[in-house]
């Protein structure tokens, strides 16, 4: 069943078309990728999904209703979660805190509630504090609950970015480049945290550059380049598209390819 | 290669990683401690330079008895004390010393600083209770002064008791700042007026401006400290809550509405205007909005000079604003007369609302507004309605200078355009950022620190001048009108608190490392390309 639909998705900056015409579907419990080289206009789909940028034109259905022109906040709230390429973390809040800011949409109490620290606020506050305790725990955070997320160390902000987006409730997923600047055993990690997800009932859509593991954990990709899709499918089949090799390696390299 | 250490002081950097928040504010209260009580000693040395007496003429200091005729037992006392004195003003730059040197301060100076404190404490209550019983004239020889006033002797208790707290407990005040804070200042605070019974002008200062000035500091701390939105007109909501008293309680309009009704009125009034505010102007960028808030901080004065509707009394204001009446079984309390109450009003509205906000602070509220300061592109991507936590934020802010406006228009009676002019603003907020933005001891420090030496040294400053000037026969120190230079005190202090201290006094501990490792900005409008 398609759980996100893009539709004709169009962004122009200016001049610039950085998304032209895409149009793809996600289903239910699907991992997909993205990829395309630098500049295709992978980033700036996320962001037209998530709501961060107003297409130019075009629409996105989530669960077959239209999400296109709603608010940042309420299509996280909706069930669409996300990461950043940069990673951007609430730096000078604990670990902890990122992850409750994540449940911040879904708490119960009240402003009223949180004024007066009413029973109703405390037993909330201990509710999500255990939820994201657990959270971090999940992801081997547990350690450096109480440090400012710029303390962790790079892999480990990574890590504490998708707990953040996992606290939100997603159905979905959106990783941006998750693997960048990972060594290989916690690429190893990555790749079997986001196979678990998805076991749980999770649908994820990541950008990765790292085709190692766009190919292994990929059910299928989707390629742009130029802000155009170019093609999409499974795994091995965009592995052996020569339009695909053009797009990475350049004008000819294809058929210089299949001379060889 | 030769090891800098470098590695294992990062390594130390965290403590206890499972912690719940971060430590830090406990060596501020230390230092508020160790630091106030010197500040406290020495004030009761010098008491009548700091506190005016009443015409009465009581009004004299351990100074007055020693520069009299120092013979007699309890002069001696007195010169001990002194000594006492002069080792609690200077031992903090002893424990800096230390600190500079990277060294630890001794257990034996600790020890030593107590064993002064006590002994003074012991000391002040003896010599206390010795004038109660014995003659002055044998207690300190022949004197002009009749009485050490009890100002004096409440100062340099509390201060050896400051003293005491925080070189003896110094573990307790650092682990648990907060309680550590509430049990001294507490009691403090609430017998003030009977410490000061002699200076009812200082207990009317103490409410009218370090209590409401301590309000409005709070109020824009949520605005600007925890969501980091600049607020340059927050004396507009202040004058709001002030106007709502004038008018609901003055003969202007013959409604007469008690106090404690106004001050929720007032709020409710000042946050429905800065909700209306706020709406159309919280998506605008930083400098933007804080360009928008001027305006409106300039507007609403003007509005009431202008004396729209005919509500607001024009240039001259609302004057003759009650003041409260309660009539008691046992008594009556005219606030207009026992100022006193005003001062303990202030107070609970003060704690009240310190307690509320950091119940906020620590609240999913607050941690909204945090990550809304932080990253607002990363807030709305984790669910967080960015228009509605910043309103909310404005709202509030603006709901505690509507109360503390209230508060205000009873105190003083009377309410004019001018008293909420920009430069109320600006005193406000150089409040929050001398005493550490986002940081609520830190502000409630800095409306200590700046009322203190705004509002009641600079008054007194041109007198004990001209004294100096006299003594040492140098007359034209008492021409000088030092309450001029109000706002070059308020640069000058600004300028040197950002090359010296740029997260204030008492720094919120996040925005000490901001500080020191810098960070972009990037609204969500911006980002989405619709500001
Ligand atoms: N806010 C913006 N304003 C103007 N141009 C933009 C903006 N965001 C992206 N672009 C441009 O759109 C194009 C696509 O950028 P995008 O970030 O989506 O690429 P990407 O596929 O994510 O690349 P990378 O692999 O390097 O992350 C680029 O040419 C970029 O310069
Ligand atoms: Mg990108």
């Amino acid at each position: 069943m398609a759980l996100i639909e893009v539709e004709s998705m169009v962004k122009r900056f200016g001049g610039l078309m950085a998304v032209n015409d895409v149009s793809f579907v996600i289903d239910t419990r699907e991992i997909v990728s993205m990829i395309g080289p630098n500049g295709a206009g992978k980033t700036t789909a996320f962001n037209c999904v998530t709501g961060l940028y107003p297409m130019t034109s075009g629409a996105v259905r989530f669960d077959g209703h239209i999400i296109t022109g709603q608010p940042p906040h309420r299509i996280t709230r909706l069930g669409i979660a996300r990461t950043f390429q940069n990673i951007r973390l609430f730096s000078f809040m604990t670990a902890l805190d990122n992850v409750m800011v994540g449940a911040h949409w879904w708490m119960s109490a009240r402003v009223w509630d949180s004024v007066v620290k009413s029973p109703r606020a405390r037993a909330d506050e201990k509710r999500v504090e255990a939820r994201a305790r657990d959270l971090l725990e999940q992801l081997g955070l547990t350690r450096y609950a109480g440090s400012y997320a710029r303390e962790l160390p790079y892999g480990l902000q990574r890590r504490l970015e998708i707990a953040r987006a996992l606290a939100t409730q997603p159905r979905v997923l959106l990783l941006d480049e998750p693997a960048a600047g990972l060594n290989p055993q916690e690429k190893k990690e990555l790749m079997a945290l986001i196979s678990r997800l998805r076991d749980e009932g999770l649908t994820i859509f990541l950008i990765e550059h790292d085709m190692r593991v766009v190919m292994e954990i990929s059910d299928r990709i989707v390629v742009l380049d130029h802000g155009v899709k170019i093609t999409e499918g499974k795994p091995a089949e965009v592995r052996s598209n020569p339009q695909v090799i053009e797009a990475y390696l350049g004008q000819g390299a294809a058929e210089r390819m299949v001379d060889a | 290669m030769p090891s800098l250490g470098l590695g294992r002081l990062l390594t130390r950097e965290r403590v206890d990683p499972t912690a719940r928040r971060p430590r830090g504010a406990g060596t501020s209260t230390f230092w508020i401690f160790s630091i106030g009580s010197a500040t406290l000693l020495f004030m009761g040395w010098l008491l009548p330079w700091f506190v005016r007496p009443t015409s009465s003429g009581i009004g004299y200091s351990p100074m007055d008895v020693v520069s009299s005729a120092p013979t007699g037992i309890g002069t001696f006392l007195v010169y001990l004390l002194g000594i006492g004195m002069l080792v609690m003003v200077l031992s903090p730059f002893a424990e800096l010393f230390y600190r500079a040197r990277k060294r630890a301060v001794p257990e034996r100076l600790d020890q030593v600083r107590v064993l002064i404190a006590v002994f003074g404490l012991v000391s002040t209550v003896v010599v206390f209770l010795l004038t109660r019983v014995i003659q002055e004239e044998q207690l300190f020889g022949p004197i002009d002064a009749f009485t050490i006033t009890d100002s004096a002797v409440w100062l340099t208790m509390v201060g050896y008791i400051l003293a005491a707290t925080a070189y003896g407990l110094r573990g307790w005040v650092i682990r648990r700042p907060t309680t550590a804070f509430a049990a001294l200042a507490l009691p403090v605070g609430i017998l003030l007026p009977l410490m000061f019974h002699q200076a009812p002008v200082f207990i009317l200062w103490a409410a009218g401006s370090l209590g409401i000035y301590t309000l409005l500091a709070l109020g824009l701390n949520v605005v600007v400290g925890f969501a980091g939105l600049l607020d340059l007109g927050y004396a507009a909501f202040f004058a709001i809550g002030a106007y709502t008293c004038g008018s609901l309680a003055s003969p202007k309009h013959s409604i007469h509405l008690p106090l404690w009704v106004l001050i929720f009125l007032g709020a409710a009034v000042a946050s429905m205007f800065g909700a209306v505010l706020g709406a159309p102007t919280l998506r605008l960028r930083g400098d933007y909005l804080a360009i928008v808030t001027l305006g409106f901080g300039e507007i609403i004065p003007d509005l009431a000079t202008n004396n729209i509707g005919k509500l607001t009394g024009g240039p001259d204001g609302i004057s003759s604003i009650d003041q409260p009446i309660v009539h008691l079984p046992f008594a009556t309390i005219n606030f207009g007369i026992n100022k006193e109450w005003y001062y303990w009003s202030v107070l609970l509205v003060v704690i009240v609302v310190i307690v509320l906000l950091r119940n906020l602070e620590h609240s999913r509220v607050g941690r909204a507004w945090v990550a809304l300061r932080e990253d607002e592109v990363a807030a709305a991507a984790t669910g967080i309605n960015t228009t509605s936590t910043k309103l909310l934020a404005f709202a509030i802010g603006a709901s505690v200078s509507g109360l503390a406006g209230a508060f205000y228009g009873s105190i003083v009676t009377i309410v004019s355009p001018d008293d909420f002019s920009f430069s109320v603003s600006v005193s406000i907020l150089s409040i929050i950022v001398l005493g550490g933005i986002g940081n609520i001891t830190g502000v409630i420090v800095g409306s200590f620190v700046l009322t203190f030496v705004i509002f009641w040294m600079l008054q007194y400053l041109n007198e004990w001048s001209a004294t100096l000037g006299q003594t040492i026969n140098v007359p034209s120190l008492g021409n000088i009108d030092y309450s001029q230079y109000t706002y070059m005190i308020y640069g000058v202090a600004l300028i040197l608190m950002m090359l010296l201290r740029p997260g204030g006094l008492i720094p919120s501990r996040a925005r000490q490392i901001e500080l020191t490792s810098g960070g972009e900005e990037e609204s969500l409008a911006a980002v989405q390309g619709i500001a």
